[in-house]
């Protein structure tokens, strides 16, 4: 049984700003799942698509249509392109 | 008698805007008032509805544009009614409070760029909290009206609580965002000094942090330096709008905090002004006093350079003693902020004497680079203030064999900050408590051989709330030094003008509080040398203070409308909106202090980039919106956000009243068993509505706790009713259905996942929804009779469901999944039964407003003229609401008819 403790979502939310540049960052090498940007920043991956939605929801980032073959999509920088 | 209008209805939900609509078409004037940004209740906010499956936007939209375009209805929305009186007559008196929206709702586009720009992230009320939206948003895609609404509830502490008017919480959010020359130039919309208060300002607002009841507050000024570092370093622009010329002078006397602050905001209105200064070198006390190792000169020299880059003349060595030949020279107004440059007299036998220095003197010999002997002597410094502490901490670097600070109240009393007087003594300044002057001893060359003291002894307290020092008879002694710097009070320096404005016992200068008028109208006053001696940020608050008064006064305004600060928000209930904080360490203090200083090397390390950052980060944007105008900044419509706006209250008069309130959904965690809150990935049916809506949170239906597709998904029936453990015994009526809705949906969209229902029973009674639950049951939902007992959480965050099989011969079961959605009932809003004052809307046993005849008579209430509609009296579903709303009209119809006609009955 997962032993994490969950924080409160406003805590959660008020610290997107503060997340944003890191899971930028995160994205530079290319889209990556939930879970991946997780691992890549260090935080819970339940925060982290609380701070995904977000950025989706004001144009900093979008998902890559279709999901992996284990069920998860995968997220991009909202100007990154497909490599030539 | 004539009405405002005939019927006021609260809320605006379906039934809400059904009654209101249909009392509209009979003619009838209506008024509704909704709490919320926009109408539509809930309804607006579903995916679908059953069992048509019609798209509840669809179907929503026409009905919520109809409510606010009918030409019989008044809406309010962000509004409230605050209370209802019934008078004699029978007819009610209802108080209603408009919210400030702060953008007005007439230029307002709907074009959402103040929402992008926000800077502040909140849960999203209207997507079940399952994304953020922003301090200033619009309610959701379909709002009507699409306006925007900044939600914020008032001045953050910190914000309240800066006297030079500095939007502190605005500044920390657009650092948190990574903005920082947005942050420096909102500094600089108070104030040119930024470098300067990053350093040497006492930091009121972080006294008065919401964080500081948890962990400890948020470096607030270091923040502030960081951001004029940074500029410093990127050597941007400083990017603030100025005014066009406008052809006036205004000539400002002394160049300390509050003449700089007010000469760069009367430059950015377009005034020509030129700053004279008496001293060689601009600046006032921060430039000639504040050691270096605290505000080096530097960055008050850039903070300078501020005020010249908008065109303003600093000309020193300028004493002014005539402010009537200003006004000669052309000058349209003078304002005199000219400090307290001089030291109060110790005013004991031996002042005279070669050694003893003012504590101001003597730091403006070192700031100007002039000699002061104190190298391998002893020093006594009298006074407990901040300029003692300054005078006693450059001595000591300039190579004092001791430094002893002479005051006489004790540590408790000192009126130096404590930092400050902690950091003397880290450094080896020593201090002797309660004890006073009373002779300075001398050698026959007339130099000074020691301080002749009395011991004192602490009284009552006297007017400064302090213990009054009363000396101890035969005390005395003699603290042996050679040099003795007097630091016992500043005095300003007006006798020249004491001839041409009035002047105060204490040389203080007489000036309007509000308007900082002098006795003569075009001479105003500001900062010390009217109040005495205070500190930098209040300086600077008068600074911008007199710059305003003299704007208003030149350009004929009234006097007025400078302090438009919102009340400050309650930190209780700051801290109470979340029910558990985690810790975050605040950032750790920057001072490095070694015990006999020999330079003048900032004691204070900057916070880098990441300290910044996540400083920052731990802001609790007690006010929510944080003052950071980013909205204002984007908004194309020019005046369309007023973050000054205010509430207005009104009291209109009505024949009857519609209560139309609504329910309150259950609390899922109130079932500690099933997880909610506890594990992500269960959620509420509200919630799964949202992730099926077209306006939905995610980009299709994800788990919360990852962001995986789920591929099998239970529903938990009857989560909260049915359900006397948690005080509800009441069928919520619609849940099976809007379970059974979105079964159907999910299906739809995710046709590879399996959906398993956790029933008691399916209560399907309606025309065609037993149909409906069939249909989902063809597709391949799965129905399991049983009640859910306990859901607990895998590594994966998978769920396990343990249950009880009742058709499989009542065996307990588990079961895992990936995603649980537990079907909550609902709840009164018991916010019905509080609009009414004098006397009480009944409620039912269960506390939804009780109908007393609601066989007959459904929509009546226990107050005649009060009606309700929809799920306020009960659950309904949306077909049953509209029904019940229906009722509620005629009823209240009937009512205008019977009371208005028995008012036309001759007596």
């Amino acid at each position: 049984m997962s032993t994490t403790t969950i924080r409160e979502i406003r805590e959660i939310v008020r610290e997107e700003p503060v997340m944003q540049p890191r899971i930028l960052q995160a994205l530079e090498a290319g889209p990556l799942t939930v879970p991946e940007i997780a691992r890549a920043i260090g935080c819970p991956s339940d925060e982290v698509l609380l701070w995904v939605m977000g950025m989706r929801r004001y144009g900093k980032i979008r998902e890559i249509k279709e999901p992996s073959r284990d069920g998860y999509f995968r997220y991009a920088a909202a100007n990154w392109e497909v490599p030539a | 008698m004539s009405m405002d209008y005939d019927v006021l209805v609260v809320g605006s939900g379906i039934g809400g805007m059904e009654s209101a609509l249909k009392l509209g078409d009979m003619g009838y004037k209506v008024l509704v008032v909704e709490k919320e940004a926009s109408v539509g209740g809930r309804m607006i906010l579903l995916s679908k509805v059953f069992p048509t499956l019609d798209c509840a936007s669809c179907i929503s939209t026409p009905k919520m544009a109809a409510t606010i375009h009918h030409p019989n209805l008044t809406v309010l929305t962000y509004s409230e009614v605050q209370g209802i009186r019934r008078d004699a007559a029978g007819r009610f008196h209802a108080k209603v409070r408009q919210k400030a929206r702060y953008v007005d709702e007439v230029a307002c586009t709907g074009c959402q760029q103040c929402e992008t720009a926000c800077t502040v992230a909140v849960p999203d009320q209207f997507n079940a909290d399952l994304v953020a939206r922003r301090a200033a948003y619009i309610a959701f895609p379909q709002a009507v009206p699409k306006k925007a609404v900044i939600d914020r509830q008032g001045s953050s502490p910190c914000t309240f609580a800066c006297p030079a008017g500095i939007e502190a919480h605005g500044y920390v959010s657009l650092i948190r965002s990574g903005e920082y020359e947005k942050a420096h130039r909102l500094v600089l919309d108070a104030t040119p000094l930024v470098g300067t208060l990053g350093r040497a300002c006492y930091a009121p607002c972080e006294a008065d942090c919401t964080r500081g009841s948890l962990e400890g507050t948020l470096p607030i000024r270091r923040l502030k330096r960081f951001i004029s570092d940074r500029h410093a370093e990127t050597g941007a622009d400083l990017g603030i709008d100025v005014a066009e010329p406008n052809g006036r002078r205004v000539a400002v006397v002394g160049s300390g905090p509050a003449g700089l602050t007010a000469a760069w905001q009367l430059a950015r209105k377009g005034y020509a002004v030129r700053i004279l200064e008496a001293a060689p070198e601009p600046g006032g006390f921060l430039r000639l006093a504040i050691p270096s190792y605290r505000l080096p000169t530097e960055v008050v020299e850039r903070d300078i350079d501020n005020v010249r880059a908008l065109g303003v003349e600093i000309v020193t060595n300028t004493p002014v003693r005539d402010l009537a030949a200003l006004k000669a020279e052309g000058y349209d107004a003078v304002l005199v902020a000219t400090g307290t440059p001089r030291s109060t007299d110790l005013g004991v036998p031996g002042e005279d004497r070669l050694g003893v220095l003012g504590g101001p003197e003597f730091l403006r010999k070192v700031k100007l680079g002039q000699p002061v002997d104190v190298a391998g002597r002893r020093v006594v410094v009298v006074g407990g203030g901040n300029v003692a502490m300054d005078a006693a901490r450059v001595a000591l670097r300039l190579g004092a064999a001791s430094v002893t600070v002479a005051y006489r109240r004790g540590r408790f009393e000192m009126p130096a900050h404590h930092v400050e007087a902690d950091d003397a003594e880290k450094e080896g300044v020593r201090f002797s408590f309660q004890v006073a002057p009373k002779e300075v001893e001398g050698d026959a060359s007339g130099a000074v051989s020691g301080l002749r003291c009395l011991r004192m002894v602490l009284g009552e307290p006297d007017a400064s709330g302090r213990r009054r020092p009363e000396p101890i008879p035969g005390s005395e002694f003699v603290l042996p030094c050679e040099v003795i710097i007097g630091a016992i009070g500043m005095t300003p320096d007006t006798a020249a003008f004491a001839s041409q404005v009035g002047v105060e016992r204490r040389g203080t200068l007489r000036a309007d509080p509000k308007t900082l008028q002098t006795d003569v109208p075009y001479i105003f006053a500001a900062g010390d040398v009217v109040n005495g001696a205070t500190d930098i940020t209040r300086a600077v608050g008068e600074g911008r203070r007199a710059a305003h008064m003299i704007d208003r006064w030149l350009t004929a305004g009234t006097m007025d409308g400078f302090d438009l600060r919102l009340p400050v928000v309650d930190k209780a209930q700051v801290l109470a909106r979340q029910q558990q904080y985690t810790l975050r360490p605040p950032t750790p203090e920057g001072v490095t202090l070694s015990a006999a200083p020999l330079d003048f090397s900032e004691v204070e390390a900057p916070l880098s980039e990441q300290e910044a950052h996540e400083a920052a980060g731990r802001c609790m944007d007690c006010g929510v919106c944080s003052g950071c105008h980013e909205c204002v900044n984007v908004c194309p419509v020019d005046g369309c956000i007023d973050l000054n706006a205010r509430d207005r209250e009104s009291e209109v008069e009505v024949g009857a009243v519609v209560v139309s309130t609504g329910y309150k959904l259950f609390a899922a965690d109130l079932k500690p068993q099933y997880g909610f809150g506890k594990y992500r990935n269960v959620i509420t049916g509200m919630q799964m509505d949202r992730l099926l809506a077209p306006t939905r949170p995610f980009n299709t239906i994800l788990r919360p706790g990852d962001g995986k597709v789920p591929e099998r998904i239970a529903y938990v029936m009857c989560t909260g009713s049915r359900d006397e453990t948690v005080d509800n015994p009441l069928c919520s009526k619609f849940c099976c259905m809007y379970s059974i809705k979105q079964n159907q949906l999910i299906m739809g969209a995710l046709p590879l996942a399996d959906v398993t229902v956790h029933y008691m029973d399916i209560r399907a009674a309606g025309k065609r929804y037993d149909e409906f639950y069939e249909q989902s049951k063809s597709m391949g939902a799965n129905y399991i009779k049983g009640r859910v007992a306990k859901i607990t959480e895998k590594e994966d965050g998978n769920l396990v469901l343990r249950y009880e099989d009742i058709e499989s011969g009542g065996q307990l079961v588990e079961a895992e999944y990936d995603l649980v959605v537990l079907a909550v009932g609902v709840q009164p809003n018991r916010d019905a039964a509080r609009l009414f004052v004098g006397e009480e809307l009944a409620e039912d046993p269960y506390y939804y407003v009780a109908e007393p005849d609601e066989d007959l008579n459904p929509g009546l209430t226990s107050i005649p003229g009060v009606f309700v509609a929809g799920a306020a009296s009960g659950a309904k579903d949306i077909v049953d609401s509209i029904l019940h709303a229906g009722a509620a009209a005629a009823q209240a119809a009937a009512h205008l008819e019977r009371t208005q006609a028995k008012a036309k009955v001759p007596a």
